[in-house]
């Protein structure tokens, strides 16, 4: 069960404050809003999701750069927000900017 | 031949016999002696023509200090009745309380004083000699006719400029240096700093008076702000009128002792004031405590383990916050300086006066009985100093942002526009408590200690508070390697990095153990309060005693919760003490003061009674809930513990230890080993006995049975144990 792996492109909605872990790592919180079509059923569709992200260490620092509205087009792995919570939050471990808004 | 009985520091109930070689050491002298392949200072206890050892077995002592003062008998017969109380080998315990250098191999004299006195020649000639006109002269010639030797110091209280006068009196020939060798007593000067007293003041003075100089306990409950130092100082004032008497006078901490050093040489500038704590350097506290003992000293402040200094001439002690924790010894001899300050006094006759404002619940018990005489100062010696107005926020409602609720902030807000200073009060050093992965929920753990560790930011270290442990922050959570671990709580680095952002005007100054580690920290930290360069205080209990800030009119305490429902049954009764004492921190001049607490139980009867600053309600109810469950002081205690690096041999020697107490509990309860709230403590496993009795007699019949089959037991030497009578902590 070692797949974990989801390619996202979307406009950057929010940007949280740079912020350190207590030993340092910086880390930042950002959202993306994705709107693109599929194929679903053999047929195509449309799709709008808001995903929550957080990036860390050299990959913050980036992060730092976007303001709402770019675009970006993201990698990353899964996990839930913390231990008891059911949301998700996209962990970005690549970070692409498409396009400055 | 004479055998010489010695006390040695050796964890063994016995002393020790040596052979005297003809040097005539006396009792309460010191000798050097061999002890297995070491060599030990050891106290010489008695002379004796014979012992119960084979004469070729007997050593004679290497060295006998003969020179030096011997102990006095009362200090001997003092650490004799602690030893048998305390259940504590007297070796160790007489070797433990004396000053480090006196443990040592070498002699020990006071630094020889040089002093001025009149020639016989000037004697005879008298003042007429000297010329009128030289009339700095004639009154040094005055001073030095009306006592016998001046030092330096006492000549520059007389006149600045005595040096060229003194030289040409030396030069010719009627005063000379000399080396002083009996102590100097010099009359107590008037007082340039006496404070009237109100009437209470006054009253709770002429009550010890007029009981006159022999053993009274008295009790002195005063609330914050009511002047006991006052009221010290002017039974001080009275009892050492007599010429030669002293003073014993106890403090909680180190960390007062500056302020009322200078408050007693402000007011005593014509005695000889001894200071005595821990951190002073050995030369100094040896000379402390000679100087105490050959009667120089006339008053000795000191912390918990002056009160063994020995006094030529005992008139009073004094126990300042009797009830602070710090007066019990928490290894070695578990003693209580309070305790053994009044058994003191009542081997001496003399009074002693137990001040506080939250008296410990074993002496209002006691002063409730009559057995303690109670004297109440009900109002603040400033008499337009109105008593603080304490009020709870209730946290459920008004949830706190980063641990400040806004209310508090706002109250904040409004001292910093009137130019007052507030203190933020929280009992817990450190950036935060904890360290969590919010992802998995580790916490980071001590290895040592069944503790937490604690988040210092700044220095990006975690620290254990219990054993010292420190390590680095991890980058990642060792359990689940999520990086993004969260400090979560509050402590005082990061309450004045939150107080930092919202009130951005602020001067903030933090005050705690780990701010405060400089030496002068404290003073300069007094002073810039008093000069008005903070307006915000964030600290621990460091800030809770003793400081007299007049500007100071809010004080807001945050986070209290855990200690209303420790296990521990003197929680509540250290909490209310502890609130009393910081919320006196406010309004202790004209203007009023405020204190506001955050808590998410503010119907609880602790705060109501805070409300009303109504301790003697409280201490009564206290007591009604003791008596109930028979708790001390309705009964009497003693704790075994024991601890070791593995859990087994714990065990073992608890279990025998339990097994040997069923044979004599007949009047004691002996209940069964539990661990205590810290099962592991600096890399040791714990656990502990806890034993009751209806009265002090039995429960000590019973240890003297006990303990010493403790100490023969063979599994005693695999662990580390101890006998806590009276323990304060579990």
């Amino acid at each position: 069960m070692n797949s974990n792996r989801l390619v996202l492109t979307g406009e950057v909605t929010e940007v949280a404050e740079l912020r350190y872990t207590p030993a340092g790592i910086p880390v930042i919180s950002l959202t993306l809003k994705h709107a693109s079509r599929q194929i679903e059923a053999g047929m195509q569709r449309k799709v709008e999701c808001e995903v929550p992200a957080i990036a860390m260490a050299k990959l913050a620092e980036k992060a730092k750069g976007l303001k709402a509205g770019d675009i970006a087009e993201v990698a990353g792995f899964l996990a839930k927000r913390s231990l008891n919570s059911r949301q998700l939050i996209l962990h970005i471990n690549e970070l692409e900017i498409i396009e400055k808004g | 031949m004479t055998i010489l009985r010695v006390a040695l520091d050796v964890p063994l109930a016995r002393l020790f016999d040596y052979l005297d070689t003809g040097s005539g050491v006396q009792p309460g002298q010191r000798v050097l002696v061999p002890f297995g392949r070491r060599q030990m200072i050891g106290i010489v206890m008695g002379r004796h023509a014979s012992s119960d050892m084979p004469d070729a077995k007997l050593k004679p002592i290497d060295r006998a200090f003969v020179d030096e003062n011997p102990l006095p008998a009362p200090t001997l017969k003092l650490l004799k009745f602690c030893s048998d109380y305390y259940h504590y080998p007297f070796g160790q315990t007489l070797l433990g309380v004396l000053p480090p250098r006196l443990r040592e191999g070498e002699p020990a004299a006071l630094p020889v004083n040089m002093g001025f006195r009149l020639t016989p020649l000037a004697m005879t000639e008298g003042i007429e000699s000297v010329p009128k006109r030289a009339a700095l002269q004639r009154t040094l010639f005055e001073a030095l006719q009306q006592s016998p030797i001046l030092t330096q110091a006492m000549l520059t209280r007389i006149t600045p400029g005595w040096r060229p006068a003194l030289k040409q009196m030396i030069a010719k020939g009627w005063v000379e240096h000399v080396a002083i060798t009996a102590p100097l007593s010099s009359p107590i000067a008037p007082s340039p700093a006496t404070q009237m007293l109100n009437s209470e003041q006054q009253q709770a003075l002429q009550n010890m008076l007029d009981a006159g100089p022999d053993f009274n306990v008295w009790l002195l409950y005063g609330i914050t702000g009511s002047g006991k130092t006052e009221v010290y100082m002017h039974l001080l004032e009275a009892m050492l009128q007599t010429p030669e008497r002293q003073a014993l006078v106890l403090v909680p901490e180190i960390n007062l002792t500056p302020q009322l050093e200078s408050r007693f040489r402000a007011r005593f500038p014509g005695l000889s004031i001894v200071m005595l704590h821990s951190q002073m350097n050995e030369s100094e506290r040896l000379h402390g405590w000679l100087r105490a003992q050959n009667g120089e000293a006339r008053i000795v402040i000191g912390t918990r383990l002056s009160v063994f200094t020995p006094l030529k001439n005992p008139a009073v002690i004094i126990v300042d916050e009797e009830h602070d924790s710090s007066y019990k010894q928490q290894d070695g001899m578990r003693y209580s300086a309070r305790d053994v300050a009044i058994m003191r006094s009542k081997m001496a006759n003399i009074p002693v006066l137990l001040g506080s404002a939250t008296p410990s619940l074993e002496s209002w018990h006691n002063a409730q009985e009559g057995r303690y005489r109670l004297l109440t100062l009900s109002q603040r010696a400033v008499s337009s100093a109105a008593l603080p107005d304490i009020h709870t926020i209730d946290t459920r409602i008004v949830r706190p942002e980063d641990g400040v609720s806004d209310v508090l902030l706002k109250s904040m807000e409004s001292r910093l526009e009137r130019g007052e200073q507030s203190l933020l009060f929280i009992n817990r050093r450190g950036y935060s408590p904890v360290l969590l992965c919010s992802a998995c929920a580790w916490v980071a753990p001590c290895t040592r200690c069944s503790a937490r560790l604690v988040v210092h930011l700044r220095q990006r270290r975690l620290r254990c508070h219990h054993c010292g442990h420190e390590q680095r922050i991890p980058p990642q959570c060792p359990s689940c390697g999520n990086p993004d671990l969260h400090p979560t709580g509050h402590g005082t680095q990061r309450l004045e990095e939150v107080l930092a952002q919202r009130l951005p005007n602020a001067r903030i100054l933090r005050v705690d153990r780990d701010s405060m580690r400089r030496k002068h920290a404290i003073k300069e930290m007094t002073a810039q309060v008093h000069a008005n360069e903070v307006d915000i205080l964030v600290g621990t209990q460091m800030l809770a005693k003793g400081h007299d800030f007049p500007n100071l009119t809010l004080v807001g305490v945050i986070d209290t919760d855990s200690a209303l429902f420790s296990p521990d049954f003197r929680a509540a009764e250290r909490l209310f003490a502890q609130l009393m004492q910081v919320a006196g921190r406010a309004g202790r001049a004209e203007k009023p003061g405020v204190v506001l607490i955050q808590t998410n139980f503010p119907d609880h009867p602790l705060f109501h009674a805070l409300h009303r600053h109504d301790f003697a309600e409280f201490a009564n109810s206290l007591l009604d809930e003791r008596r109930m469950a028979h708790f001390p002081p309705y009964c009497h205690e003693a704790l075994l513990r024991a601890e070791a690096t593995d859990y087994a041999p714990v065990r073992a020697f608890m279990g025998k230890a339990q097994g040997l107490a069923r044979d004599f509990s007949q009047h004691v309860t002996v209940y069964d080993p539990v661990r205590p709230q810290m099962e592991r403590l600096k890399g040791m496993e714990r656990e502990q006995v806890l034993i009751q009795a209806d009265t002090r007699k039995s429960l000590q019949q019973f240890l003297q049975a006990w303990v010493p089959l403790l100490r023969d037991l063979p599994q005693a030497n695999k662990v580390r144990w101890s006998i806590d009578v009276d323990p304060s902590e579990y």
